[in-house]
């Protein structure tokens, strides 16, 4: 739920339960306040009909006048009536209709005898009047509900824009990418407040990243002497006496693993050079021309496998740089190769939108979101596990989509431009 | 020829003068970049073996100052920097050559040797070993008078050998040469040995002594019998 539709229901929620109890408490105030005032005028009828009958000595006329009304009755010596207010319906005479009305009866002494005196006036206009005043602060309220939801919505939406803005560049942020979190100013201090926080930390992380990179590199760097002066002595070694055939075996696999070792690092290097966009000098490519030259590369591993390369190359430009198309081609190829068993198959389609590489083989299907992952590969793969990481990386250099798939017992990588 | 070797890593130096220094080759050392740049000023070699980074400089100046003075010295760079961009900037500011550390003293030898020949022959670009001549220009093999048609890896490995004979070269550094060094090459190491095979056979079909020996298991050497 969005902050302000939460926002929205709370105030809504709050302002209906507010709403009904003050109005309760407000019709019940202006209510007893009108009632107070039709008994005032009760109780001066009262005087004014008490000093009647001490000036007088008898009682004023009985009778209904406006909104008003008199009677009288006699009682018993032995009855008590009390003096009190009440609610009563009467019949207003002059509107010749039944009417609420307000009463007040009392007893007065005239000439010995105890009459209890009721009079009635109605209440018709103050209820009218608390029906009036009532429904004004009703609409009113009503009218300022509306308006604080309108305000909420355009004006809440128009406050929190800085927000979704920082919230955009946080989704679309990337320790690789070159360029900073952009903010645009905000008023509010807030989101002042949050912009400082996100461009600091995203500062700290690129520079954290920045430094692991720039190690990487350096180890990578550095190890490449101590494998140059490895790589030299075994040259030298090999010059100096005649060693038997097991020994030889010995000096080869050092050779083999010195040379693996030395590939290791040149493939974390050219990583951490794709990934920091050093790659410059693009051009024009003839991916189709590219494909058929790494083909008779790889001709003598196919014959000696045996494998069958089917071939569908329609023209194709790109503009990149030309290592990292070879390296792309050599990857994708050799993968296939490698990968592949005797009499197997290899196909590469080419068309304006796609390359195609698919391959038989005897592994069943990679996991395909960890394909691309630096050295994920098969426990009977021999190949380094970064071939695939670099190819990724190579695609998403130039935006392209490199895919995995596995159907009919084949595996396909394909490269969408 | 004469060779300076511009190199901070004394194992990797001492290894480099042992492959270098026999039949004649003259092979003086400099350490670092103020020796360097002295020795650049003061000598002529027939190629400088030039480290990218030393102390006290970068390897660069030193090929700007060579070039500056307009020495027709051979250049080969020899660095750990993998980057394109130092490739292409060394090649471009006039080396003639750019080798990756690591390397094996096989491929250094072969390259020091084209650079060389290219070099001090001024247009004449003949190899010849005993009975072989080879003309790099035509791409040509001749056994005596007998031409002798190789494929393009056979027509490699005997140059490559020749530059190398006498010494043991390893089957990696053979597959390095012939292959390029961004595949897994222990695939390639059946193919040396056919291409190997097959060329010893041409070489002696065509009446040439068979001086390809193979070596432990290891590798083979191409030596004067």
């Amino acid at each position: 739920m969005k902050l302000a539709a939460k926002y929205n229901r709370v105030t809504l929620i709050a302002s209906i339960i507010v709403l009904i109890f003050t109005g309760v408490i407000y019709y019940a105030v202006i209510h007893y306040i009108l009632t107070g005032q039709l008994d005032r005028d009760l109780a001066i009828e009262e005087d004014e009909i008490t000093a009647y009958v001490k000036t007088y000595g008898k009682l004023p006329q009985a009778g209904s006048f406006k909104e008003q009304k008199v009677s009288y009755s006699l009682i018993e010596a032995n009855r008590n009536v009390e003096r009190r207010y009440f609610n009563n319906d009467y019949f207003n005479e002059s509107e010749q209709k039944v009417e609420p009305g307000r009463s007040l009866i009392y007893t007065v002494q005239v000439n010995g005898k105890r009459h209890s005196v009721t009079v009635t006036k109605s209440r018709v206009e103050s209820e009218d009047l608390v029906r009036i005043i009532f429904l004004i602060t009703l609409s009113v309220t009503i009218l300022l509900l509306i308006t604080l939801l309108l305000i909420n919505r355009f004006i809440l939406n128009n406050i929190w824009k800085p927000f979704y803005g920082i919230l955009l560049q946080m989704k679309a942020f990337n320790l690789a990418d070159k360029n900073d979190i952009r903010i645009e100013s905000t008023k509010i201090d807030e989101f002042t407040e949050l912009n400082a926080a996100v461009i600091t930390m995203s500062l700290r992380v690129k520079q954290d990243y920045r430094e692991l990179k720039s190690f990487t590199d350096n180890a990578s760097h550095e190890m490449m002497t101590p494998l140059a002066v490895i790589n030299s002595k075994l040259d030298t070694l090999i010059q100096t006496e005649t060693f038997s055939d097991s020994q030889g075996e010995l000096i080869e696999d050092i050779y083999v693993a010195v040379g693996k070792l030395s590939r290791l690092n040149q493939s974390l290097l050219m990583l951490a050079k794709i990934e920091n966009n050093l790659i410059g000098d693009q051009e024009t490519i003839e991916l189709d021309n590219l494909i058929r030259q790494k083909t008779r590369q790889f001709q003598e591993l196919l014959q000696l496998h045996n494998i069958n390369l089917k071939t569908e190359l329609a023209n194709k430009q790109i503009n990149m740089n030309k290592h990292l198309a070879d390296m792309l081609i050599n990857n994708l190829l050799s993968n296939a190769i490698r990968h592949n068993y005797k009499d197997g198959e290899i196909s590469i389609q080419l068309n304006d939108s796609q390359l195609i590489v698919s391959n038989t083989s005897s592994d069943t299907a990679l996991i395909a979101d960890k394909v691309f992952e630096r050295f994920y590969k098969n426990a009977a793969s021999e190949g380094m596990g970064l071939g695939l990481a670099i190819s990724n990386q190579i695609c998403n250099l130039y935006h392209f989509k490199l895919n995995y798939a596995y159907q009919n017992l084949r595996h396909f990588f394909t490269v969408s431009f | 020829m004469k060779i300076l070797l511009i190199e901070d890593e004394s194992s990797l130096r001492e290894s480099i003068i042992t492959y270098f220094t026999d039949e004649g080759n003259i092979c003086e050392t400099a350490v670092d970049y103020k020796s360097a740049i002295e020795k650049v000023n003061i000598y002529n070699y027939d190629c400088i073996l030039l480290d990218l980074t030393l102390p006290g400089g970068d390897g660069m100046e030193i090929l700007r100052g060579i070039k500056k003075i307009k020495k027709k010295d051979g250049v080969l760079i020899i660095s750990a920097r993998h980057s394109l961009d130092d490739k292409l900037d060394g090649l471009n500011l006039g080396a003639d050559d750019y080798l990756v550390k690591p390397f094996h003293l096989s491929e250094l030898k072969a390259r020091v040797t084209a650079i060389v020949r290219r070099k001090s022959y001024d247009g004449s670009n003949i190899i010849t070993f005993n009975e072989i001549h080879i003309d790099t220009q035509a791409m040509s093999v001749k056994i005596g008078d007998n031409a002798l048609t190789l494929t393009r890896k056979e027509y490699d490995l005997l140059v490559y050998f020749i530059a190398n004979h006498s010494k043991v070269i390893t089957k990696s550094a053979i597959a390095e040469h012939l292959w390029g060094d961004e595949m897994d090459l222990s695939d390639h190491f059946d193919f040396i040995y056919t291409h190997i095979k097959n060329l010893r056979k041409k070489l002696i079909e065509a009446g040439c002594k068979d001086y390809i020996k193979s070596m432990y298991g290891v590798g083979y050497k191409f030596e004067n019998i």
